[in-house]
């Protein structure tokens, strides 16, 4: 008999994929890398009075005078292009991350909400929400950042925005198909407190499907982020996202440069296909339909 | 080839699922005969690798399971091993199968003539019109009443028994030497299932068609097979006659699987091979619930007048304009319809109806799950849900069990937190005294108490079923509303339970509302049945005066569709 | 049929008034658009005089309410920018984004559905590894950057394809398109391809995980049994069954991507809708912002109303049966 947890359970059927295995590791990784930049880089990009314009837009694996080689060379100003990447996935991951954070937080507190109101209140609020999942994230976020005007805390509250409505619907979904179910029909009729009964059994068993969306969002978070960043209206300069570094090195891409451009690119892909594919995996996990 | 020659031969036949758990031999070495025309009924558990014997039969066996080894020959043609083309040839035309759920076997958006024409189409070159006067024969075939223009409806035009009709028909095209019928009537109602029975009786033998027909139903297959296979862990246990084998069973399972049959028992008694029902007494009552003193004059549990009905919640602007009166509001179903009812106290009330009764909706109106949109529940003369706006439920004294024990308990909670979350919550237990709380509970109802730490998937469903009667009864309820609280289960395990119920029952004096479609359940359990027929109570009485002398038209034909097994 | 109309009319209506509140506050909140409207060293006067002309020393509501009366009468307004009617402007810009999309979603629905229906029947074969893999790229890989590789590949490497602008145009029904010249098309191309990409993964990933589900379901069990082949198992019963979220999917896409091929038109300078709302909303211009988004507001709700009678010509359960 299978005696380990719920939770214990998933993890071992998780690690089964390998694919999905090596793609949490690299996600893992470059968290920490991210997190460890100022550790692990060769130099701190932003150091203005360190940046020798001598070195710059030098291809990769050339010595600069600060005696150490360029891996994935240099861009303009003459930074080195592995701390620049080292530093952006920071600001861009913190994007994702903290804005994925507040979409799930405020849609699924709205979508279990709705289920578990009913009624007037949940036809409102799903109605708006429906309205909004019509509008392409991309729009809301580049009107929302374009209003807000630039800044970190201004790109994160367009970020959320525009997603938190995937949260609210996959919540809402969720919760009424739990609600229906027995054993919350059970957890009333002992009766238990309302609070306890979403607390404890309703929000527990709408995790799996929040958390496939969760993974979905914050990838696109992060490919949101870059694509506003490129079109201007996303960081401001001060905030160098993977983002604004591909679109630094779009002018010297047609002049051959292609490292500034591309090395960020590929850095930014990796990050958000290993997320895509850790989230593939959990939703074959837990879709119920797959199951036999 | 004469007619004594077998149809089908089956020999040694072994079908394996390799799982990443290991190999499961689903079907391990089953061997039989069919004759031309025979009607064979193969009966067993779940798990006992009746279908899987089906599905290997006619070669629908998906990965990861696969045929290990053995024969199956028709008309002295081996099928094991026999290349996709040759056998999707020899399926549908040759042997044909009908599944379980015919709302799922159906395509919903096909019509039905659409469906029939590619059944057709996959054996033969038809024209259009030659295919769509095949169809409607073949609906008027199976007894579809107005077949031309049946032939244009989509499934979901149709009830469950004419949509497994229609699934008999598609079977029937090419008229195939043997059909293969996967528990084709346990998913309807039972006057329903003594309908397709009897059709598919007649049919078979018009058409010399050979039948399996897979069961876990003992009655039914007796009504329809002239030779059964009982099987068990993917091994037939026994073979031979009907009659033979369900009046002088030699195998102890079959005999087991019959003593387990409620029919076969008197009422009230605990069934023979109902074993595993522990001794050990449920704890204690606490004084935080002390046992009501009966109030005289009041009625002990009445529902007067109570309605529900299910309606749609109209957007706000769709509500606006039915204020105007440009829309139409919604069609809503009336489950119930002024229902009175009234329980003394101690008493079992069997409420047995069909799909669609509402019996469920009564029974979880009773439980204070639903708020009914008119007239009230009451226990001792006080309401089980407060009124207003949002009612919610305001005793602890009444208490459910439902039906599908995987459904209901949650599967991220372990056992000892489902059981001890409500008796802590109201006071019952304190949180030091619950653990021993749990032990004593699972006890009692014949569990480990060592399982408190699992969480419901560990369980089989008989377990999760204890498990769910234990939380019930761990609220120390003195009403228990019952839902089909074994219609899930198999036949043996079924037996526990009702064991298991009649027990506590009698040592905690409860008084119980059994939801049932099951006949002779309910006869065994209950003292007095009410019947539900669209939302009404057409009949109500003691148990005994019902079944024996029923006044009711639906009565009466409810009970003399039930199947019944013959007796030696 | 006719409840469900009016009900959606009045939603639009409602809608499209609500958006326009929110873009005209919203857009108000921005910045002062007179700096935009006039060179910094104008006059005082010349100032005063723009500013009384386009109404902006009046409080917010009343701008709105003459704004809105304008609309009821067909009028948009002036762009700030352009200085012509925003309607007329917005008109001018459809056709190119239409077909750029048109030609887009189509091409990633032709290519997506079939591929994702093989990769939901034989998920563990080599080719569905390998059209799962490139649709989890498609999936990932933000747009702008396929753009850049694309121009780098086959504009600045290979020099096959232009790397932008609309190319020779041809007229029909009066309206200037690509599509129908040869030089058009190789214009055409890349943007398209760009756009596509994301798409194809969708209709892919959609398409599979449909046939997936479907294939296990006791509907193409019994098919089998019935002894229908395969093809016609794939091609009657999953594809009919999987057409109904694929219809969603396909009109929602074709609808934001109408309103919002932004990134594409403006790495590849597609002179479309997309491009005109990006330089509006870095030059402030309110009235093309405000058309702009009504306009989207409407295109959605016709396109979502479009999509809910096509799930009633495919799935017959909403049609009212005689059950």
């Amino acid at each position: 008999m299978d005696r380990a947890s719920p939770f214990a359970r998933f993890g071992r059927e998780f690690a089964e994929s390998r694919t999905a295995l090596v793609a949490l590791i690299v996600v893992l990784l470059m968290i920490g890398l991210a997190l460890a930049a100022p550790l692990v880089a060769p130099q701190d990009p932003y150091d203005l009075a360190n940046l020798p314009l001598m070195d710059a837009r030098r291809p990769p694996g050339y010595v600069g005078s600060g005696g150490y080689t360029h891996w994935l060379g240099t861009d303009a100003q003459g930074r080195d292009l592995l701390s620049a990447i080292l530093y952006g996935l920071r600001i861009s991951l913190q994007m994702g991350l903290v804005a994925g954070a507040i979409a799930l937080t405020l849609g699924a507190a709205l979508g279990i909400t709705a289920a578990y109101l009913g009624g007037r209140w949940e036809a409102f609020i799903m109605r708006v929400v429906d309205l909004q999942l019509a509008f392409p994230a991309i729009l809301l976020a580049l009107v929302i950042s374009a209003m807000l005007g630039q800044g970190k805390l201004q790109l994160i509250a367009a970020l959320a925005a525009a997603q938190y409505a995937y949260f609210a619907r996959t919540a809402h979904g969720a919760a009424s198909a739990e609600r229906g179910k027995d054993y919350v029909e059970a957890a009333f009729s002992t009766p238990l407190p309302a609070s306890r009964v979403v607390w404890r059994h309703i929000l527990p068993n709408c995790l799996p499907p929040l958390i496939v969306v969760a993974t979905v969002q914050v990838a696109s978070a992060i490919a949101l982020e870059a694509t506003l960043s490129f079109l201007g209206v996303g960081l401001p300069v001060t905030e160098p996202s993977l983002g604004m570094l591909i679109s630094n090195g779009f002018q010297y891409m047609l002049s051959g440069r292609y490292w500034i451009s591309i090395y960020p690119g590929i850095a930014l892909i990796i990050l958000i296909v290993a997320i895509n594919l850790v989230g593939d995996q959990i939703r074959d996990q837990v879709n119920p339909r797959l199951k036999r | 080839m004469t007619d004594a020659a077998p149809l089908l031969e089956v020999t040694d036949l072994a079908t394996h699922f390799h799982t990443r758990n290991g190999v499961v031999k689903a079907v391990d070495g089953v061997s039989f005969s069919l004759k031309r025309g025979e009607v064979m009924g193969l009966v067993g558990e779940s798990g006992s690798g009746k279908s899987i014997t089906g599905f290997s039969i006619i070669g629908l066996i998906d990965p990861p399971g696969r045929v290990e080894h053995g024969s199956i020959k028709l008309e002295g043609r081996e099928l094991v091993g026999l290349p996709v083309q040759d056998l999707r040839a020899i399926r549908g035309k040759t042997i044909s199968m009908v599944f379980q759920d015919p709302l799922m076997t159906l395509n919903p958006v096909l019509t039905i003539g659409a469906q029939i024409l590619l059944a057709l189409e996959a054996h033969e070159k038809v024209s259009a019109e030659e295919g769509r006067r095949r169809a409607i024969a073949a609906l008027a075939q199976v007894r579809i009443p107005e077949p031309d223009a049946k032939v244009d409806f989509y499934p979901h035009q149709f009830s469950g028994g004419m949509r497994q009709r229609v699934a008999i028909a598609i079977a029937l095209l090419h008229r195939p030497k043997l059909i293969i019928c996967d528990e084709p009537t346990t998913a309807l109602d039972v006057s329903i299932q003594a309908e397709i029975l009897a059709e598919m009786k007649e049919l078979v033998a018009e058409l010399g068609t050979a039948l399996i027909w897979i069961s876990h139903d003992l009655a039914t297959v007796a009504s329809i097979a002239s030779k059964v296979c009982v099987m068990r862990y993917g091994k037939i246990v026994e073979a031979g006659p009907v009659l033979d084998v369900l009046t002088k069973p030699q195998h102890p399972y079959t005999q087991g699987l019959l003593d387990s049959l409620p029919s076969r028992a008197e009422p009230g008694q605990l069934l023979a091979r109902g074993a595993g029902v522990s001794d050990a007494a449920p704890p204690p009552r606490k004084t935080a619930v002390e046992r009501h003193e009966p109030k005289p004059g009041v009625p002990y549990f009445t529902m007067e007048l109570v309605s529900k009905r299910f309606q749609e919640q109209p957007s706000p602007l769709r509500a606006l304009l039915q204020k105007l009166g440009v829309a139409k509001p919604p069609h809503g179903v009336q489950a119930v319809d002024s229902v009175s009812l009234t329980v003394t106290r101690g008493e079992a009330l069997g409420l047995v109806g069909e799909s669609g009764s509402g019996k469920s909706t009564l029974g979880r109106m009773a439980a204070g799950i639903y708020a009914p949109n008119a007239g009230t529940v009451l226990l001792d003369g006080e309401r089980v849900m407060s009124a207003g706006e949002r009612p919610h439920k305001t005793t602890t004294r009444v208490q459910t069990i439902f039906q599908d024990p995987f459904a209901s308990l949650n599967p991220r909670m372990r056992v000892s937190d489902s059981i001890a979350e409500g008796p802590v919550t109201h006071g019952i237990v304190t949180k030091a005294e619950s653990a021993e709380y749990v032990r004593q509970w699972l006890a009692a109802v014949g569990l480990d108490p060592a399982f408190a730490e699992r969480y419901p998937h560990q369980f089989s469903g008989g377990q999760r079923q204890r498990v769910a009667i234990a939380r019930a009864l761990a609220m120390q309820p003195d009403v228990v509303v019952c839902d089909e609280p074994v219609a899930s289960l198999d036949v043996s395990i079924q037996a526990q339970i009702i064991n298991l119920l009649i027990r506590l029952r009698s040592e905690l004096d409860l008084t119980l509302i059994f939801i049932s479609h099951d006949l002779s359940v309910v006869r065994h359990l209950c003292d007095r049945v009410a019947i539900m027929y669209r939302g009404r109570i057409v009949e109500e009485g003691p148990a005994g005066e019902i079944y024996d002398h029923p006044q009711h038209d639906y009565t009466k034909r409810l009970l003399a569709a039930v199947p019944v097994l013959p007796t030696a | 049929m006719l409840t469900h109309i009016i009900e959606r009319v009045l939603q639009a209506l409602l809608v499209m008034l609500v958006m326009s509140v929110l873009v005209f506050v919203g857009v108000y909140a921005i910045g002062n658009p007179i700096d935009v409207l006039i060179s910094p060293d104008a006059t005082q006067e010349i100032r005063q005089q723009t500013i009384a002309f386009y109404g902006l020393d009046k409080p917010l509501w009343e701008q709105y309410l003459t704004f809105l009366g304008r609309v009821l009468h067909g009028d948009f307004g002036r762009s700030f920018v352009f200085g012509m009617p925003v309607l007329e402007l917005i008109l001018s810009r459809l056709p190119a984004t239409l077909e750029l999309t048109l030609t887009a979603v189509i091409g990633a629905t032709l290519v997506g559905v079939p591929a994702g229906i093989y990769a939901g029947y034989k998920p563990d074969s080599l080719l569905s590894k390998l059209i799962m893999a490139i649709s989890i790229l498609g999936f990932s890989v933000p747009t702008f950057w396929i753009g850049l590789v694309l121009i780098m590949a086959f504009a600045v490497e290979l020099q096959i394809l232009p790397a932008g602008g609309r190319g020779e145009t041809a007229t029909l029904f009066g309206i200037e398109w690509s599509f129908l010249t040869l030089n058009g098309w190789s214009h055409l191309l890349l943007p398209a391809l760009n756009l596509a990409f994301f798409k194809l993964a969708l209709m892919t990933r959609l398409a599979r995980a449909g046939t997936r589900e479907v294939m296990l379901t006791d509907t193409v069990k019994f098919a089998r049994a019935a002894g229908l082949s395969e093809w016609t198992v794939l091609r009657r019963h999953v594809l009919r069954l999987i057409a109904i979220p694929i219809v969603t999917v396909f009109g929602l896409e074709f609808a934001s991507t109408l309103a919002f091929a932004v990134v594409t038109e403006t790495i590849f300078s597609w002179p479309g809708i997309g491009k005109l709302i990006i330089d509006s909303i870095t030059s402030l211009d309110r009235p093309v912002m405000v058309a702009y988004l009504m306009l989207v507001a409407f295109v959605f709700i016709t396109i979502n109303f479009l999509v809910d009678l096509t799930y009633v010509a495919l799935d017959p359960r909403l049609r009212k049966g005689r059950a």
